[in-house]
């Protein structure tokens, strides 16, 4: 049997690309989730001996926060991560979890965990020579409630509360991705229509989300005028929602086995209606952006992040595309209602704030776009499809605003042993901790914003 | 930028929001203790166009030593149990204590037990909860008000 590295490297080699890592149970094994151009997913585990395993670190960068949070929670060591410092774990000597950083006069800038905005919890450690940064260490997890073990041991129907609980922004995307990993383990899969309601919901939490991306990055420059607009946009994108299915972030709209969001026609061809204002209402304000000189001025070669950087640190959605990386998980989705659907990526792609503010607004059209054929006719209760034989282990990919986030089912009948999320959010953190290099401190909060990630989907 | 400023002046008349009977005024900070980021949203938006929190007097600050009201969401983690208690004891007196969401009332709250300290109630005297999951921008603006008046009677 071929050893564990040799496995994953030959799986790079073959095409498919890092999704996810992580341990079962404190001595238990390790997976390494891989996906493919088309959307399979494949698992390779190791077994620890001595609580060790090889690490793959140097394999997949984009793996080194995996690695170190499944050392932190499971006591997993990976032999040749070196050093591996501490990620979910906090009370250490600062020593521990920084990077040295050496030269003329660095010194360090502490921000955080509360922000000065009405920004969620995590703490930053800048390294700085004058206003330059030379080095971001980013430590997270200030919100980690544990979700994860606290969900071990529950019915598959209550773990769908705990993966509620673990994000807002995301709260349709990461439902989704439980309810198709829940159903893939039973052997169902969703009807045609299913798959409409579900694509109808994600889709729906793209558009506010996208809507309040462009209008955080205008809060970013101090464009107040642009920041407001769009937040009015916003506003109305989610009371959308509420008018929809009765809660304006769509909590509870999605359940495991079916969906009970049923919209008559009157229902739909209002939401088109809206829909059509808030996309007009969107363009007329995007023009008033391009169009604004000391807005662009902002915007351009700040916070880079190259395509090839993009790859290696594991970047997804907005942020891995504005840096023209022409993947989108939404493309790979035989679940849900993407036919034929093709990313997109703006014409200069090349991965600075201006890009990924860009890339918000064309994914913005794609939505209205999407929203508008599946919104043609009235939506119906409907529920699941027999498909297979049952699992006990399933993981399924759905691109949320922020980027493909992967979940990972496991289960014992209808008891699940074992749930791992891995957002969208969590993949692209170090992402922006490297697009914050050779930047200027104050323009991090405009680079943070250009992300828009989310720090409860990360730390769970 | 003039088509933005025309196009927020007419969302304005729009909405057409009452103003406030008298003056007054009241800041606050927002600490996140551990919530969904649901609270964080709609509490961004009750400073849009169609709540406008700033019309009242209110305002959201950068710093606990500028505040009156510290104004806490989720339900408070092991991890931010001190800085929690660090923001608070910056505040100037006379200082209250808001709990925003049902996370931080302590409804339904999810978890390891290791992690979660408790409600915000187990950590500071709360003066004012505000339910919901999340409350809406108008909820928050609606409670907040009360406590400036609940502040003048007292």
């Amino acid at each position: 049997m071929t050893g564990y590295r040799e496995r994953i490297a030959g799986a790079l080699e073959g095409g498919w690309s890092f999704a996810g890592l992580y341990a079962v149970a404190v001595g238990g094994p390790v997976r390494v989730v891989l996906s493919n151009e088309g959307g399979d997913v494949l698992l390779e585990t190791v077994e620890p001996v001595a609580d060790t395993v090889p690490s793959i670190v140097d394999l997949i960068p984009a793996a080194s926060w995996d690695e170190r949070e499944a050392h932190d929670l499971y006591g997993v060591h990976f032999e040749g991560h070196e050093p591996l410092r501490p990620l979910v774990e906090h009370d250490l000597d600062v020593a521990r979890w920084t990077v040295p950083v050496q030269g003329q006069d660095p010194y360090q800038v502490a921000v955080g965990p509360i922000h000065a905005g009405v920004i969620e919890s995590g703490h930053f450690r800048f390294h700085l020579v004058g206003e330059r940064i030379l080095h971001l260490d980013a430590r997270l997890f200030y919100k980690h409630r544990g979700l994860e073990r606290a969900a071990e041991g529950s019915s598959l129907e209550g773990g769908a509360r705990y993966i509620a609980r673990s994000c807002a922004a995301c709260a349709v995307t990461n439902g989704v991705a439980y309810a198709q990993a829940v159903e893939e383990t039973l052997g169902r899969r969703p009807s045609a229509e299913l798959a409409r309601a579900r694509t109808i919901l994600l889709e729906l939490e793209r558009v506010w989300s996208h809507l309040n991306d462009i209008s955080a990055v205008c809060a970013g420059t101090g464009l107040a005028a642009g920041a407001q607009r769009f937040a009015g946009l916003t506003e109305r994108a989610r009371r959308l929602n509420a008018a929809l299915t009765g809660h304006r972030f769509l909590f509870g709209a999605v359940r495991i086995g079916g969906s009970d969001v049923a919209l008559d026609a009157a229902t739909t061809s209002n939401a088109l209606e809206e829909l059509g204002r808030l996309r007009a209402e969107a363009a007329s304000g995007w023009r008033e952006l391009v169009f604004n000189r000391s807005f662009d001025d902002r915007l351009i070669d700040v916070g880079v992040v190259r395509m090839k950087d993009a790859r290696r640190l594991g970047a997804t959605g907005p942020a891995a595309r504005a840096a023209g990386v022409i993947e989108d998980a939404r493309a790979t989705s035989p679940r849900l209602a993407y036919d034929e659907f093709a990313p997109v990526v703006p014409t200069r792609a090349i991965g600075d704030v201006k890009s990924r503010v860009e890339q918000r607004h064309l994914e913005l059209g794609q939505s209205f776009d999407l929203l508008e054929s599946l919104l043609v006719r009235p939506l119906q209760p409907c529920s699941t499809e027999p498909e297979g034989p049952e699992q006990a282990l399933a993981a399924s990919r759905v691109e949320s605003p922020r980027g493909a986030t992967l979940c990972v089912v496991e289960r014992d009948g209808d008891r699940l042993t074992r749930v791992h999320l891995r957002t969208g959010s969590y993949a692209n953190w170090p992402v922006v901790a490297f697009a914050a290099v050779g930047n200027m401190l104050p323009d991090f909060p405009l680079i943070n914003k250009s992300f828009e990630l989310c720090y409860a989907c990360a730390d769970r | 930028m003039l088509t933005l400023l025309k196009d927020l002046r007419r969302l304005r008349r729009q909405i057409d929001l009452p103003r406030p009977d008298r003056g007054r005024s009241l800041v606050v900070r927002h600490v996140d203790c551990g919530s969904c980021n649901g609270c964080e949203h709609e509490l961004i938006l009750a400073s849009s166009p169609y709540t406008d929190l700033q019309r009242f007097g209110i305002g959201i600050v950068a710093s606990p030593r500028h505040a009156d009201v510290l104004l806490v969401a989720g339900t408070v983690t092991t991890r931010m149990h001190t800085p929690l208690l660090t923001a608070y004891a910056a505040m100037p007196e006379p200082r209250r204590v808001v709990a925003l969401g049902d996370c931080a009332l302590g409804v339904g709250v999810l978890g390891s037990p290791d992690e979660i300290v408790g409600p915000v109630e187990d950590v500071l005297p709360v003066d004012l909860r505000i339910p919901g999951c999340p409350p809406t921008p108008d909820a928050i603006a609606t409670a907040l008000l009360d406590l400036i008046d609940g502040s003048r009677v007292r």
